[in-house]
């Protein structure tokens, strides 16, 4: 299912209808392609150090006033909570460039389509917004199922060299081979997290971990994840169980809780959406599984914790296990610049969910966040990219990327960890957090024992 | 009245002749039908599942091929993926693969692995038909990756939706040769009426002539006008009928004097 939108809210919103093609902007491809030609040969030669076999071939996304970026997300079904809170972190920052005269005098507009987090509509997509919108790059997408079977396409396309930058995923086949060297990343990665998680279990005495975890691409990357660092400590798993995508919170989780439990395992590592995790925790509690549930940074912890709470008395006891792992620091914490100005920045343009996206699904109300994680994620996702497509100068071109990316050394993004790319180095972020739920929000997890003691 | 009872008799006894007639077609027609039908079923059934099985056995063999990379760059997420596109061919209900030691790397059971398939032999590649509890029948069959060393791939196939292909395919044929015993049996009855009508009028016939030379009454013509067999055989009766007659009247005949 293939949708197009505008970016929506305060003005970035660009909504034009499938296949259209104004004289101006012809004109604007035309004069692009003559202008961009010589240069895509020379750039795309300097940029071949790494992959070579690029050829420049992007010109028509040259535009006069706006940088276009190409969005596929989940803005319905059970994970439209990740793609929308990340599309308004990303927003709240765009808005603020734009409202300050953008990128050396363009503004930047994402084009939205919504994939509901299916791979084929994904793919769809994404050669929608190849073909026929001839986006600058990608942006944003949300999902392992859905960036993997769009890697790909990426790779069809790749005389045209259309970039994925900063995918809500820390799944390996956009940072590994044969598909690494079409895509950026910003967050850490899935293998991080989980090793992160499985390290401090056992730190704690906690050496029987089993996992549970969405059946697909995205779960297989976290069980991996898993079983790698328990392998590093000489452990196995203690047991698995699975559940389908798309699974909404209303569902049974028992099945799995039996499974686990026969296990007798010291925690849970959950790789999963959150409607789903909300409910196997749900579930987990309910039957005694008394033991720390983790979830990876993909859960969305906040869409997670409502879930949990809504409608609970015992809300604070109902989720006393939960611990998730984050990529980015806690917007709580103000001391970090880009957590200040992104406090400030939501604060003041609050943006409101993309209204005006032609839904898989439609017909689903969204409550959105003051602050959330996944916000902030694309938040510093719009920081940096903006970053690079300022350093692109006054003619960004497609064929200028990577060495604009690479370029990208040490850079401060105000999150407590400088930021660095290189040919072989195509994520910018290390850090993992780790937080667990206090009344409505999560908190850094400082004292693992203290929080998860074994009786 | 003897005469009429003797010409029911007789009219029955045709009928009766041409009812087993009937009964004889239908039965043969019947018999034809149930052994089609058992040998449809039988072959049907045997190269549907050859079929199934070496369709499995193709699906196997293909997700083990593009498989070795994958495996060998430790790329799971990826391998997911693809047995996650296999798994939508409608009669494929579950794939895993395992490596050369025996662990399941991916698999697409759903709340987890069935304690029957962690038990079996992770390296069989031979067809068994596996029955989960909570799940179903199936016919499973493996195809090894890289002679083996990379592990190996199952994939099992319903055995249901088998026996639903099984059942549409022979119901089609049972249908097809129900139709035919029908019609056949109703043709052969029209035409048995065909053939048995002119002998009853000829019996009939026959039995008024002679009640004609008991009674000496009008004859009975309908059968001396027809330019069949019959007609013939009406009219040569009629001849031989007259002829012993005038043979009786000049007293030549048979029942005439010396």
């Amino acid at each position: 299912m293939t949708t197009r939108i505008g970016g929506g809210g305060e003005g970035e919103a660009r909504q034009e209808r499938p296949g259209t093609m104004t004289r101006r902007s012809l004109v604007r491809s035309g004069l692009g392609a003559l202008v961009a030609a010589p240069w895509a040969g020379k750039l795309g030669a300097a940029g071949a150090h790494s992959y070579p076999g690029r050829r420049g071939h992007a010109a028509a996304t040259v535009q006069d006033d706006e940088i276009v970026l190409g969005v596929s997300a989940a803005f319905s079904g059970p994970s439209r909570g990740l793609g929308t809170e990340l599309y308004r972190g990303s927003m709240a920052y765009f808005n603020h460039v734009n409202e300050n005269g953008g990128v050396n005098g363009r503004r930047i507009v994402m084009k939205l389509l919504d994939d509901g987090y299916q791979p084929d509509p994904c793919v769809a997509n994404t050669i929608e917004l190849i073909q026929d919108e001839s986006v600058f790059l990608l942006f944003n997408y949300v999902g392992t199922p859905t960036v993997t079977r769009a890697l790909p396409v990426l790779k069809k396309f790749r005389d045209q060299q259309v970039y994925l930058f900063f995918p809500f995923t820390g799944a390996e086949p956009q940072r590994e081979p044969p598909y690494g060297e079409f895509a950026f990343n910003l967050r850490a990665s899935y293998r991080q997290e989980t090793a992160g998680l499985v390290d401090n279990f056992l730190s704690i005495g906690r050496r029987r971990v089993a996992v549970f975890y969405q059946n697909d691409a995205y779960g297989r990357s976290g069980w991996a994840g898993v079983r790698e660092a328990l392998a590093r400590h000489g452990e196995t798993m203690a047991g698995e169980a699975t559940y389908m995508r798309g699974t909404q919170f209303g569902a049974s989780m028992r099945g799995q809780v039996e499974i686990l439990q026969a296990r007798s395992p010291d925690a849970v590592i959950c790789i999963g959406a959150y409607q789903a995790c909300a409910a196997f925790a749900r579930d987990a509690e309910d039957l005694g599984l008394h033991i720390p549930v983790a979830n990876v940074s993909f859960v969305g912890s906040e869409n997670l914790l409502a879930l949990m709470r809504e409608g609970r008395a015992d809300a604070d006891a109902h989720t006393r296990f939960l611990v998730n792992s984050q990529v980015v620091p806690s917007y709580e914490d103000t001391s970090l610049p880009a957590v200040r100005e992104y406090h400030e920045l939501m604060a003041r343009y609050d943006p409101p969910p993309p209204d005006n996206v032609e839904r898989i699904t439609p017909g689903e109300p969204y409550e959105t966040f003051p602050q959330s994680f996944v916000s902030l994620e694309g938040f510093v996702n719009a920081k940096l990219i903006t970053e690079i497509i300022r350093r692109m100068g006054d003619n960004p071109q497609r064929s200028g990327i990577e060495e604009a990316v690479f370029a990208v050394r040490d850079y401060d993004l105000g999150v407590g960890e400088r930021v660095r790319y290189g040919p072989d180095r195509r994520q910018g972020l290390q850090m993992i957090y780790y937080t667990v739920p206090e009344g409505e929000r999560f908190v850094p997890l400082e004292d693992w024992g203290g929080r998860f003691p074994i009786s | 009245m003897t005469a009429m009872i003797q010409k029911g008799e007789e009219v029955l006894r045709v009928r009766k002749l041409f009812r087993k007639t009937r009964f004889g077609f239908f039965a043969l027609f019947g018999i034809v039908v149930l052994s089609i039908s058992i040998l449809s079923i039988s072959t049907v059934s045997r190269e549907l599942r050859d079929e199934y099985v070496s369709n499995s056995e193709s699906i196997a063999k293909n997700i083990a091929d593009s498989s070795v990379d994958i495996l060998l760059n430790r790329n799971l997420a990826t391998l997911q993926s693809l047995i996650d596109q296999f798994v939508q061919i409608e009669s494929i209900r579950y794939i895993y693969i395992t490596s050369d030691t025996g662990e399941f790397l991916a698999h697409t059971f759903i709340p987890g692995i069935p304690e029957e398939i962690l038990a079996s032999d992770p390296s069989a590649t031979e067809a068994v038909e596996r029955s989960l509890p909570g799940l179903g029948d199936f016919v499973e069959v493996g195809s090894p990756i890289l002679s083996g060393v990379a592990g190996t791939v199952h994939v099992g196939m319903d055995l249901e939706l088998l026996g639903l292909k099984i059942q549409r395919a022979v119901g089609q044929q049972i249908y097809l040769l129900c139709i035919i015993l029908v019609t056949g049996v109703l043709a052969s009855i029209w035409l048995v009426n065909l053939a048995s009508r002119p002998l009853t009028e000829l019996l009939e016939y026959v039995v008024t002539l002679a009640r004609e030379k008991e009674s000496d009454g009008s004859t009975h013509g309908d059968v001396l006008v027809r330019d069949d067999e019959i007609g013939d055989m009406a009219r040569m009766m009629q001849y031989v009928a007259d002829d012993l007659a005038f043979a009786k009247d000049e007293g030549t005949g048979p029942g005439g004097g010396d």
